[in-house]
């Protein structure tokens, strides 16, 4: 059984249909990425996976069950959801530790969760003065609570600087690497293209794509691109051989349908003088837009 | 359910502002109570003793917003999230609040009732100004007030459950209180039936504070009042399981 299983969901708010017939799964010790550009339904499936908002259909489970009628949802799923989830006059430790009371968990696990994240020292301090990232931080304290073998993240890395991120990236991969499984949402695909192993993307409420990262990588067939002063005569070269040549600026070109090694004989048998020759692979953010549709400018 | 109420005790008494209500009305009652006991001229067929536990009735309206905070604050700072991410049964959720907003609410009642007839009753007597008022009396006033401020701090439960926004729940209950059902007590022949059956009218039955010659009692009051909260308990909770928690 998947540790995540989001089949057929739909959610209609009036006349708009923020998630469309929506299915995927999640699996133990993998980070899944949830991709999708900004009101792409990303967060209101999340939501309805935690039983915070009522799904106008189709059923989003965890183990098997609706997150409603879990024996011990703290400690079977943490989540950290977008937005303030804290009382801005409540200090860290206050937060933890009613969240730990409702839970059942003890307040020695409040304290050794606030070391984890490195929040012992501000743990005192009303939560309302805390910089974003620590805001984060006590919510991923809050999410691992119950020590729970599911984790939901919803763009986790919002607002964390470079140090943040890395943080982050390297704690969820310790986590997946434990066998729990991760779902973390984004809309920036550098955060994703280092840290998940699946990717599953949504445009307009719907799933576009669902598969492991290599493959929607491999996906695109970027072809190689060689770069030197001969490039123009080594494009004539393999283009007489019958290959598909684009230039790629002045001094370089992008071939497609010839392996490297197969450029590289062309390039030694003919003398020619190249700086670069490396699989081009268009860039996931060429995949992602291929894939939802979504425009290059600000959405 | 424990759990839940352990969580929900916890969180109260986490905030300033609770703290802020609790203190803050149960000093304006000693503050009123020790002037009102000094500088009020009493003649011997005056009720007051009576007179100075109305004073403490002042708490109702803190113990009501009280309660409508213990869940509006919640919707307020998005709290919700992970309170129902921890509690998901939404109804024990609210019911736990109820819980710890009737004990608030009754601690609240009696502490400040108790500390005016603490402080009061002595004055007077040292001022050689008869109470007026047997020690049953006394007795059942600091009930009444706690039972009105327990009752009025589920109200607010409810209230805050059905309509989420903080300060809307509390400016519409108190725009009620204190505009509304007294507007309604001034038209003639119905003025009766408002200062016995609507919630303001019915808490002071509860509190044993009612100015009418023939008063519903305290029993009968306290159970219009329970019946007022019971009716928007039941709606709120109706609406907060149906609503979506967006933010």
């Amino acid at each position: 059984m998947p540790a995540i299983e989001v089949s057929g969901v739909t959610k209609r708010f009036g006349s708009t249909l923020a998630v469309d017939d929506l299915s995927f799964t999640v699996d133990r010790g993998h980070i899944t990425a949830f991709l999708g550009p900004n009101g792409a339904g990303k967060t209101t499936t999340l939501r309805i996976l935690l039983g915070l908002v009522n799904a106008t259909g189709g059923t989003a489970t965890i183990d098997g069950k609706p997150y409603g009628a879990l024996e011990d949802p703290v400690g079977t799923v943490g989540a950290v959801l977008d937005g303030g989830m804290f009382h801005p006059g409540r200090s860290g430790r206050n937060h933890l530790r009613g969240v730990a009371r409702a839970a059942g968990v003890s307040d020695a696990r409040v304290d050794e969760l606030l070391e984890l994240v490195a929040l012992a020292d501000a743990a005192d301090r009303r939560a309302g003065g805390y910089s974003l990232g620590m805001r984060q931080r006590l919510g991923l304290a809050t999410a691992l609570l119950g020590d729970p073998e599911v984790l939901v993240l919803d763009e986790p890395a919002n607002g964390l600087d470079p140090q943040g991120i890395r943080w982050l990236r390297d704690f969820l991969r310790t986590l997946a690497g434990e066998g729990r499984a991760v779902l973390v949402s984004s809309h920036v695909l550098a955060e994703v293209a280092q840290t998940a192993d699946e990717v599953v993307v949504i445009a307009h409420g719907k799933s576009v794509a669902q598969a492991p990262l290599s493959e929607l990588t491999a996906r695109s067939g970027g072809g190689m691109r060689v770069a030197g002063p001969d490039a123009a005569r080594l494009g004539d070269q393999l283009r007489a051989g019958g290959a598909e040549v684009h230039a790629d600026g002045e001094r370089a070109i992008l071939v497609r349908g010839r392996s490297g090694e197969e450029i590289g004989r062309v390039i030694a048998a003919g003398g020619i003088v190249i700086s670069e020759l490396a699989p081009a692979g268009s860039s996931l953010e060429e995949i992602f837009f291929e894939l939802t549709g979504a425009e290059g400018g600000p959405s | 359910m424990s759990r839940a109420l352990s969580a929900e005790l916890f969180k109260l008494r986490t905030t300033r502002t609770s703290w802020a209500v609790v203190l803050g009305s149960i000093g304006l009652v000693v503050l009123i109570s020790v002037l009102a006991a000094t500088t009020g001229s009493f003649s011997v067929t005056d009720d007051a003793g009576r007179d100075l536990l109305e004073i403490a009735g002042l708490v109702q309206l803190f113990a009501l917003v009280l309660g409508i905070l213990a869940i509006a604050t919640e919707f307020r700072h998005g709290t919700i999230t992970p309170s129902l991410l921890a509690v998901p049964d939404r109804t024990r959720l609210v019911l736990a609040k109820l819980i710890c907003a009737l004990i608030a609410g009754a601690l609240l009642g009696l502490a400040a009732a108790a500390l005016c007839a603490v402080i009061a009753l002595p004055i007077l007597s040292a001022r050689d100004a008869g109470t007026g008022s047997d020690s049953t009396t006394i007795i059942n006033l600091i009930l009444g007030n706690t039972a009105a401020c327990a009752l009025f701090a589920g109200l607010g439960v409810g209230l805050g459950a059905l309509i989420r926004n903080q300060v809307g729940a509390i400016i519409g209950a108190l725009g009620y209180l204190f505009v509304v059902e007294p507007l309604l007590g001034v038209i003639p022949g119905f003025d009766d039936v408002v200062q016995k059956w609507f919630p303001g009218g019915a808490s002071n039955e509860a509190a044993g504070t009612s100015g009418l010659d023939d008063p519903l009692g305290q029993i009968p009051g306290g159970l219009v009042l329970a019946a007022y909260a019971a009716v928007f308990l039941v709606a709120g909770i109706v609406m907060i399981r149906r609503r979506d928690v967006s933010a």
